[in-house]
């Protein structure tokens, strides 16, 4: 068995080598040949014709099975397939010498000659499935990787946290209802100051430490223009045009921007971000200004923050209240962080004073408003957790890294 | 601004502990920036009675006493001072006691002898910066008391933030005032000791000719004083609210100023000559300030005169000449109500900040003028002797902010806080001075003179709220709106998705900065006060903030950079300025790092035309880049304008290296700007049906010359393939062995593809050859 195994995998080789579909045809009938006469029942002249037909058939059987399952590829069956079984094949030559059978043993011999077709056709499919679960496996193997390896990945971008801060909290009034406004950077005097309530002599103008521009004015009395302290003025250009469009309140605004202060240290940056809101209607009250506030400061900080408004004095508010939230880091126990007072102050606001609607042209005493303006920088430096100012401008890609990671 | 609790006390008996004052202050609108305890540290120094007095038998300077603290036994204590004596009393640090030096007291032996405590100086007790020997305390002094309650040492200082409307709390009384009207106690106001008036003593002669500006004016002559420091008292009180004694005139004013509200100043009598004048000041009249500063004023500049010079800036600082000096024996008092706004405005223009300026500005109680004067004659009198002569007025100070009455609406009021007033807030109204009156829903309310803030029924509403608290005010949302949602700008968003860091940079560069990528065109806007001269100019470019953070950061060890930011630039224009709205781009250093699979690489010119292709594709919109050689701090030969449409929306290139290494960049450095103002709104996609039948793919390689660019190449290609030509791109370019001197081999690949019909060999080949004859004709390019 094993030297004809070996011999027919040899003849296979050689049918692989060929290459082309003749030139396998005109291998195996050679080889066929001779096998048929070594079994040759003339040759040995002992069997009836049929018997040693069903012997031939046998051999032929056992010989195929073991061919099969020595197979090494899904090809070399596809081959033993067409050389056993094709219209050329063994058992077609076999069937040949039915011809030479009385016609009453004929169907005999067909019959077995059916039944060694199916078996053989039945172990061929099965050891087709067998070698193709084998190769899949072997490929398998081939290809299996160390999945800990890192990816290949550029590394990713990341938000500017004060964009992120920025982001948040738009979206948060957004969805109040606030429309998103913008404004100019270089101001004049009458946007930034006057029409907020603050006339030139206001000692709260002093407190601005505002930027002036060289040899850039405005208007016929040659008014300086500025880079603008807060983003309150965009409460004043947003409401003329508003009122320009739609003659009356409602209105209700966000305006996210830049703003800058003459004023560098440990915790001032002359240049720093600003989210002005502000809305007016009839009968705004202080109660609506709290409100809203603490749907704000609570959805921002993503907790139930308490607020505490405290009477302060601003130009453009009457009353004007400072808004603590309960420290983040304490829970309102006191820390260092809020120098144990268990409240941190995290903006301004109040109700607009008449002069900034009169400015405007709104009047006071049919529309009431409330406005507050809030710092971005400290915002996200409580919410994150970060301890100085000046990491937001020194931009340090390990900082930006690891603050852009978003939840 | 810094309260002593004790001074607050002298107005108004409050009971309460500092912390609990703090809070009421807080409420009533007067920020507590620190509640400082300078003198809490004392704890465990009692009052100590020496029962003997023996020499140390081993130490000429010490001697070994004594001490009765009210013990069963008397300490024996070592002591090194001399000017104690049997029956003295004295400060005794017991064990245990830390004193405000940091020194802890332990029982010890000096020189072999037991010490259990020690006798202090005032040094010793943090109460002088020297003193000569032991504090000898008042021979009626409890023994065993602790000192610091004895001495009423324990102070609690507020340092409060006074808003810019209250000029009236910026002193004791005011601020005593409030607290008083709030709590329902008595205030008890400090009238001044009566003076008796001198005839000898002229009146000083005074004219106003600036009346708008200085409504009130008062001055008295004192003569004869002997001019000696300020008790100490008055010293370590001017010392915890925050000032530094100066002489004993000055101090006094201080005091006065501090404690009622009403800046003064002093003259040498001696140094002025003739009557005194309160005028607006000629344009460049001189003024040599109390701080050595030589000024010369403004027209408008309101000043206090003599016959030949300005004696004060009124309302903000004296003359240095005409100062209270050592020596003087002759003084003048001024006080005065200045025009607040006027003080402001002139003090800003010198930028000069004065305790007195401070109150001016913020508006003074006109009716505190003469009694201040009163107090500080009465003070000054009583301290350092001298006469004083009849008070020289002009001006009527009750005429000041007099009979000011505002009406109002109760319910408009109410619905602007959004809660009830009670009737029970007007009583503490009036006891903050209001006169109020309610007729139904009308509300009258007539506003004392020094409550100059209010003068509208919105600054009722603040007075109101301020009595109730906020925390009464409930929290409500309002009804809300809603609005149709904003397109929010994704600039930033979408170039961080491509793998940049996002940055934020100051608006402000410095000028040499602004010159590296703009041309001098005199259109820079400069500021008239910078920070410093590196924040000097508005930005028109972003880049030199990117490359100044990629120098920090690749000062930092970082292999490589990929930076963007979206900002403005600013710039002049014939509206006056422009503000443009730019997204800009740096790449520098490795963009991939060594890797298992790959080696580190450098970013070059397409890694960053690359992100902003992806950019613009992400908005519906594609980049033309045309070669230019022009762009100022780009290196020529790999620079290009970005054209979308018919616009030129940016720029793109690399950084001149002699540029770069002025940042310390010795890596190819690339930049990119997008002007988001000029970029044309991408066209929203619209459904095409996908193609159904195969395309056709066919590669030919040409030789061009160098310098053919790849987009016309392209252009020429798509216009020669004809209406099936669906996409044509470079897949190999190549100029190595096997290609001649002078020319480059690409390789192009293009898809022909038909909607209705499979394409035949027929149809490429004719595609082909349609392009091979117009690489010909168009470049000169023939099939390698
Ligand atoms: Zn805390």
């Amino acid at each position: 068995m094993k030297s004809k195994a070996g011999l027919f995998t040899q003849s296979c080789l050689l049918v692989f080598q060929g290459l082309s579909l003749q030139k396998q045809a005109a291998v195996f009938p050679a080889y066929d040949r001779e096998k048929s006469q070594k079994l040759s029942p003339k040759g040995f002249g002992i069997m009836s014709e049929i018997d040693a037909l069903k012997a031939q058939l046998e051999s032929l059987q056992s010989e195929a099975l073991a061919a099969f399952s020595a197979a090494g590829d899904s090809a070399a069956l596809q081959q033993l397939r067409v050389h056993y079984l094709g219209k050329k094949g063994a058992l077609t030559e076999v069937l040949k010498g039915v011809g030479k059978l009385p016609p009453q043993e004929r169907p005999v011999i067909g019959q077995h000659v059916n039944l060694a077709k199916a078996t053989l056709s039945a172990a061929l499919d099965e050891c087709e499935a067998e070698l193709a679960l084998k190769g899949k496996a072997a490929r398998i193997e081939a290809e299996r990787l160390d999945v800990t390896l890192p990816g290949r990945n550029k590394s990713p971008g990341a938000l500017h946290p004060v964009q992120q801060g920025l982001d948040e909290i738009t979206a948060i009034f957004a969805q109040m209802g606030f429309a998103v406004a913008e404004g100019p950077e270089i101001e004049d005097e009458f946007h930034n100051f006057d029409a907020l309530n603050i006339p030139p002599e206001h000692p709260a103008r002093a407190m601005h430490d505002t930027f002036f521009l060289k040899e850039l004015t405005h208007g016929d009395d040659a008014e300086p223009m500025l880079l603008r302290t807060h983003t309150s003025p965009v409460q004043i250009r947003t409401m003329k045009r508003f009122l320009a469009e739609n003659g009356e309140p409602p209105l209700a605004v966000v305006a996210p921007g830049r703003v800058y202060r003459c004023d560098y240290d440990v915790t001032h940056s002359p240049m720093f971000h600003q989210v002005e809101v502000f809305k007016v209607d009839r009968d705004v009250s202080m109660a609506h200004l709290k409100g809203v506030l603490k749907h704000f400061l609570s959805t921002y900080f993503e907790k139930d923050v308490g607020i505490r408004l405290r009477p302060h004095y601003f130009p453009f508010t009457e009353p004007s209240a400072e808004v603590d939230i309960s420290c983040v880091f304490c829970a309102g126990k006191g820390c260092r962080i809020c120098k144990g007072s268990g409240w941190i102050e995290v903006l301004g606001s109040g109700m607009i004073h008449p002069n900034v609607l009169r400015s405007v042209g709104v009047d006071s005493s049919e529309f009431s408003g409330f406005a507050f303006g809030l710092g971005v920088e400290r915002l996200v430096m409580l919410k994150q957790g970060i301890p100085d100012l000046r990491l937001f401008f020194e931009n340090d890609v390990r900082f930006l890294r690891r603050m852009g990671v978003s939840k | 601004m810094k309260i002593p609790f004790s001074w607050l006390k002298t107005y108004v008996s409050l009971t309460a502990t500092p912390a609990q004052i703090a809070d009421d202050l807080v409420r009533l609108g007067h920020e507590v920036e620190a509640v400082e305890l300078p003198r809490a540290a004392v704890k465990g120094v009692r009052v100590g009675l020496i029962t003997s007095k023996m020499p140390h038998p081993d130490a000429d300077k010490l001697s070994l006493l004594k001490v009765e603290i009210g013990e069963a036994e008397a300490l024996d204590i070592v002591c090194g001072a001399s000017n104690m004596g049997e029956g003295d009393k004295v400060p005794v640090a017991t064990i245990g006691t830390s004193l405000p030096g940091g020194l802890v007291i332990k029982k010890g032996k000096i020189r072999g002898e037991v010490s259990c405590g020690m006798c202090c100086s005032e040094v010793e007790l943090g109460l002088a910066d020297e003193s000569a020997g032991l504090l000898i305390l008042p021979a009626d002094a409890p023994v065993g008391a602790e000192v610091g309650e004895y001495l009423a040492l324990e102070e609690a200082v507020f340092d409060l933030s006074i808003t810019p409307n209250r000029g009236d709390c910026m002193n004791a009384r005011g601020i005593a005032r409030d607290l008083a009207a709030d709590a329902g106690l008595p205030f008890t106001d400090v009238t001044p000791a009566a003076v008796a008036i001198d005839a000898a003593v002229a009146t000083p002669s005074v004219t106003v000719t600036a009346a708008q500006d200085c409504p009130v004016y008062m001055a008295r002559a004192i003569n004869g004083i002997s001019l000696a420091d300020s008790p100490e008292w008055m010293q370590a009180a001017l010392i915890m609210a925050g000032m530094r004694p100066v002489n004993g005139v000055v101090d006094v004013l201080n005091y006065v100023m501090l404690t009622m509200g009403q800046p003064m100043h002093a003259f040498d009598a001696d140094k002025l000559s003739g009557d005194i004048a309160i005028r607006a000041a000629a344009s460049g009249e001189a003024f040599a300030a109390l701080d050595g500063r030589e000024l010369k004023l403004h027209a408008g500049d309101l000043v206090v005169c003599d016959d030949s010079s300005v004696i004060a800036l009124a309302g903000i600082m004296g003359s240095e000449p005409s100062g209270v000096s050592d020596v003087t024996t002759n003084i003048v008092l001024e006080s005065a109500f200045f025009r607040p706004a006027r003080v402001s405005e002139t003090r800003r223009t010198y930028a000069m900040v004065s305790e007195a300026s401070m109150r001016f500005e913020r508006g003074v109680d006109p009716l505190m003028v003469a009694t201040a004067m009163g107090q500080a004659t009465a003070m000054i009198i009583d301290l350092f002797g001298g006469s004083a002569g009849e008070i020289a007025v002009c001006g009527d100070a009750t005429a000041i902010n007099a009979d000011r009455t505002v009406l109002c609406s109760l319910s408009r009021l109410e619905s602007r806080l959004g809660v009830e007033i009670p009737q029970a807030t007007d009583e503490v109204l009036a006891r903050m001075g209001f006169t109020l009156s309610r007729q139904g829903d009308a509300l009258e309310v007539t506003v004392p003179s020094f409550r100059h803030d209010v003068s509208i029924p919105e600054d009722l509403s603040e007075e109101y709220a301020r009595v109730i608290g906020f925390d009464a005010i409930p929290t409500l949302l309002p009804p809300l709106a809603t609005t149709a949602p904003a397109k929010t700008d994704r600039s930033i968003h979408d170039a961080v998705a491509g793998g940049f860091l996002q940055v934020v940079t100051y608006a402000f560069i410095s000028a040499g900065e602004q010159r590296l990528f703009v041309a001098d065109d005199g259109l820079d806007i400069a500021l008239a006060n910078p920070i410093s001269d590196a924040m000097s100019v508005m930005r028109r470019s972003v880049w030199p903030g990117l490359l100044n953070t990629a120098k920090r950061n690749l000062n930092r060890q970082q292999p490589g950079v990929a930076l963007a930011e979206q900002g403005r630039t600013y710039v002049r224009s014939d509206r006056g300025h422009d503000e443009e709205n730019v997204l800009a781009w740096l790449m520098t250093g490795e963009v991939e790092s060594d890797q298992w699979y790959g080696h580190a690489r450098a970013a070059d010119f397409f890694d960053l035309k690359g992100a902003v292709d992806g950019w613009l594709a992400l908005r519906g919109l594609s980049g033309r880049f045309i070669a230019d050689d022009s762009i100022l701090g780009l290196q020529a030969g790999q620079s290009a304008k970005i054209m979308v449409g018919r616009v030129e929306a940016g720029r793109i290139g690399r950084v001149d290296a002699d540029l770069a290494d002025q940042f310390d960049i010795d890596a190819p450095v690339f930049v990119a700007e997008i002007n988001l103002d000029l970029l044309p709104t991408g066209k929203q996609a619209k459904f095409v049906p996908l193609a159904e039948f195969p395309g056709v793919e066919r590669d030919l390689v040409f030789l061009f010359d160098r310098g053919a660019a790849s987009d016309a190449i392209l252009n020429a290609i798509r216009s020669a393939g004809g209406k099936l030509l669906t996409e044509a791109r470079i897949f190999d370019l190549y100029d190595g062995k096997g290609v001649p001197e002078g020319k480059v081999s690409l390789g192009i690949r293009f898809t022909l593809q038909d909607g209705k019909r499979t394409l035949t060999q027929a149809d490429s080949d004719a595609a082909s050859s349609a392009i091979i004859a117009a690489m010909d004709k168009r470049f000169g390019a023939a099939l390698r």
